[in-house]
């Protein structure tokens, strides 16, 4: 009956109190004292309450003075001192007047041992790391398992067996495909359409033993993983079948069709479809599903890094086919070439708005009909890929321009200037480029221009130097929330650009970092794993960049999503009026871990020659 | 159970007459019958009296406030009703949440039109309390506090007169009112100041601060003393004494 309804109101929207029950809610608020600060007051560091920021600005500095953080609504302080009993030596200063709310240390604790996520949220929060704790989850449909789905039944058959043996007892046990086993281990996997395209088809005889037609050291997976990670498991390397290990050992088979079944709405053919079309249009048509296919990872919550390979995936063999297409139009190629892919796509993170950044390295000079060979293939391809949803590169990085269909030697020259002789304007145009990777034609030809750039980018003090800087020109908005950073797309619509402010800052680090070490991955994550494995960079910093880099592509690939579904156009401006309370923190989190790797990159990579 | 006739038809004549319920009404006699009775100085007012008011000479941060806000049946003390109260308490500064208190008061009438108001329905009013019950409590509570109140003349006013009629004596009242300071505030930096300028509302959102649901009296009090701790920390005066705030709250 005595409860403030402005302050109820307030922390039921409010994480983590939003995640109590409604009437406690009510009965805490009698817990709560609210005071005025005004701006330049400092709030008293020996208090050992929760404070938690209802408006205005507060500064946090750190004991030499800088600025570590800017608190606004929603935010809090002192849970430090309420959770280790010792006092940490920042200082808070308000900013802009502001009102908090003080819970006194009892209330505090006895929601902490009464709630576990209340709990979980302050420990996180204090201890820096990304509190990536999901909301409850209320649909497990999102996260099967492979064990939920498959019949522990395993259909077994020895590698001396005879292929009619193999037919009979797929027959008698009606399944499509068989496990492959020498004393107990699995050596292999025979599948009908095996029995179809290497036997019959090549006029074997029946008595031709499995252990000739089958499928050695095939893929499979363990009976703990998701279902989703088959599914990426299966479009990326394009199969229908997989062996699941318990401990090792098989113990089952799941196939596409199982999948199928249990989340009826994955075209999870749809790689096999693309490669299967003999016109532009029809792969036009293909692609019309790649939208379904990413609502449908939306829903089921596939983490957007798995999203983006298989996004990524798809664009790999629509540019694949596209250009075997081209090859049936123009006929055969007059020389061995590499089609290469700049970029997000060269990372595997792909988004669904990105558009082309593509080239062609040639083993000859184009010159003569070599030239006007490649100059039409390259115009089909990328013409091609434009009707197929991904967008023409509005900065000309593809293959079709004339500058970007070089040779080796070419190429060679190009990166060299770039790297011998840097300078930031050209930097930073370039830095795109130093993120490639072959998307078909020969992998040797790029091999070959891959060593020589990293031959080049080693220990190359003054070109680092100037990626550096390059990296470090933008930076992570710190208080954006008060809207001084957010920025306009053009169509009159403001907003925080996810990928300018936040996904480029992280993969522009990494990238110097790799190119520092010569490290071939091109994939951020796998580039910030291998750093971590040769020691580069510390292990706790990597999982910090890691974290950061899932959360943001996260929050991009959910509003992406959501935009599709909305039949919105799709665009990188967060409105962070949109947020929820958990996400707000997340991303303060992310854009700290940034400034915090910025820091490391210029006191590793700039310092006076 | 059904009614008998007769006592449908009371109920009939009571509802013509715009009168509540049996319990209401027996609330109403027995109102009355206080009036009637003039009860002598009772012990709250002497108890209240007694204590010394607020030393004026005090820091504003050692004040204990008590910001008041009431609702009620029309603008008249002396012929309208209290409908609810509603207080908070603001300590070292501080506004004390566990020490707020709003309560639902029991009018001898219906609440009628100003229920569109306050949103105090008579079917609320069940829950509701007697006043002298209530203002007993208040005054015994906070002898010696400051009162603070928005436009406090309705809150001055209509505690008066409630606490004549059922005390048979006023207390020595004071309030700080924080309508006044905004007026002065606004006056200083040489605005015309309107009417709607000076309204509850418009104060908030004039020092960003959070608004609320109004004319609910807890609701109120709580926007009221936002308001207070947002004036002193604006006076920019760590030394600012109770009377300083006396003579900045003056018209």
């Amino acid at each position: 009956m005595s409860e403030i309804s402005e302050v109820s109101k307030f922390l039921a929207h409010t994480t983590p109190f939003n995640q109590l029950p409604a009437a406690q809610i009510s009965r805490l608020t009698r817990h709560f004292t609210v005071y005025y600060y005004q701006a330049q007051e400092l709030v008293p560091a020996e208090t050992n309450r929760l404070l938690i920021v209802r408006t205005g600005v507060f500064s946090l500095y750190s004991d030499q003075q800088q600025l570590l953080a800017k608190l606004q609504e929603g935010d809090f302080y002192g849970y430090q001192r309420l959770l280790t009993e010792l006092g940490d030596h920042d200082q808070l200063r308000c900013e802009e007047d502001g009102l908090v709310y003080w819970l006194d240390q009892q209330s505090f604790h006895q929601l902490r041992h009464q709630f576990k996520n209340f709990d979980i949220f302050f420990q996180r929060l204090f201890s820096r790391r990304l509190h990536q704790y999901q909301e409850q989850q209320h649909n497990n449909r999102f996260t099967l398992k492979i064990d939920d789905i498959i019949h522990h039944r395993k259909v077994t058959i020895a590698p001396e067996q005879n292929v009619q043996t193999a037919a009979a007892l797929m027959t008698e046990q009606r399944v499509s495909s068989l496990l492959v086993e020498e004393q107990d281990k699995l050596v292999g996997i025979v599948t009908d359409r095996d029995l179809r395209s290497r036997v019959l088809a090549k006029d074997l005889p029946a008595s031709t033993q499995v252990c000739q037609i089958m499928t050695r050291q095939p893929h499979h997976i363990d009976r703990h993983a998701y279902l989703f990670e088959a599914v990426q498991l299966m479009s990326r390397h394009n199969i229908h079948h997989l062996p699941v290990m318990d401990n090792n050992v098989s113990c089952s088979m799941i196939t596409a069709t199982d999948i199928i079944r249990a989340q009826q709405d994955h075209p999870v053919y749809l790689i096999g479809q693309i490669h299967r079309q003999q016109t532009v249009d029809g792969l036009e048509q293909c692609s019309l599903q790649i939208k379904t296919l990413a609502i449908v990872m939306g829903k089921q919550q596939v983490p957007a890094a798995e999203a983006s390979h298989i996004l990524t995936t798809l664009t790999d063999a629509l540019t694949q086919r596209l250009i075997q297409l081209a090859q049936i139009k123009l006929g055969n190629a007059p020389c061995v070439f590499s089609w290469l892919a700049f970029g997000s796509q060269a990372r595997m993170d792909q988004s669904l708005n990105a558009d082309q950044d593509n080239a062609l390295l040639l083993e000859k000079e184009p010159v003569a009909e070599i030239a006007d060979y490649f100059q039409a293939l390259a115009e089909f391809v990328c013409q091609g890929l434009a009707r197929c949803g991904v967008k023409l590169c509005p900065g000309n990085i593809m293959a079709s321009n004339d500058e970007l269909r070089l040779s080796l030697k070419g190429w060679s020259t190009r990166f060299a200037r770039w790297i011998g002789t840097p300078t930031p304007a050209a930097l930073l145009n370039a830095s795109i480029y130093f993120d490639l990777r072959v998307i078909e034609g020969s992998r040797g030809l790029f091999n070959a221009l891959q060593q020589d750039i990293l031959a080049r980018t080693v220990n190359n003090d003054l070109f680092l130097l100037h990626m550096a800087h390059t990296a470090l020109e933008r930076t992570a908005p710190l208080g954006f929330f008060k809207n001084f950073i957010l920025e306009p797309d053009g169509h009159h619509k403001q907003g925080l650009d996810l990928k300018k402010r936040g996904i480029s800052l992280l993969t522009d680090i990494v990238r110097v970092y790799a190119l520092s070490a010569g490290i071939t991955q091109i994939n951020t994550r796998a580039r910030l794993q291998q750093l971590a494995k040769l020691q580069l960079i510390e292990t706790k910093q990597m999982q910090n960049l890691l974290d950061a880099f899932d959360v943001l592509s996260q929050l991009r690939f959910d509003k992406h999503v959501h935009e599709l579904q909305q039949d919105h156009d799709v665009t990188n401006l967060l409105d962070p009026a949109h947020l929820s309370g958990l996400q707000r923190h997340q991303l303060k989190d992310c854009f700290n871990v940034i400034n915090a790797a910025q820091q490391s990159l210029r006191y590793r990579f700039c310092r006076e020659l | 159970m059904p009614l008998l006739p007769n006592q449908r038809k009371v109920r009939k004549w009571l509802s013509r007459l715009q009168l509540p319920d049996w319990r209401t009404l027996a609330q109403q006699l027995n109102f009355s019958r206080k009036l009637t009775l003039k009860v002598p100085v009772s012990d709250i007012i002497q108890q209240f009296d007694k204590i010394p008011a607020a030393d004026p000479r005090l820091n504003i941060a050692d004040c204990r406030f008590v910001v008041i806000d009431i609702e009620t049946t029309g603008l008249n003390a002396k012929t309208d009703y209290i409908v609810s109260i509603g207080w908070v308490v603001i300590q070292a500064q501080e506004i004390v949440l566990a020490n707020a208190k709003h309560h639902l008061i029991a009018t001898p009438v219906s609440v009628g039109q100003s229920a569109v108001f306050h949103g105090v329905h008579d079917h609320h009013l069940t829950s509701a309390r007697d006043l002298s019950e209530v203002l007993s409590e208040f005054l015994s509570d906070f002898a010696g506090a400051v009162f603070v109140a928005h436009h406090a003349n309705i809150e001055q006013q209509f505690i008066t007169v409630a606490c004549q009629r059922l005390f048979g004596k006023a207390p020595k009242l004071r309030f700080v009112d924080t309508m006044a300071l905004e007026w002065q505030r606004l006056q200083q930096h040489g605005k015309v100041v309107k009417n709607q300028d000076l309204q509850l509302n418009a104060c908030l959102q004039r020092h960003h601060l959070p608004t609320s649901q109004q004319h609910h009296a807890l609701a109120d009090a709580y926007s009221c003393a936002l308001l207070l701790l947002c004036q002193l920390k604006q006076s920019r005066d760590p030394n600012l004494q109770l009377a300083d705030l006396y003579k900045m709250a003056k018209m």
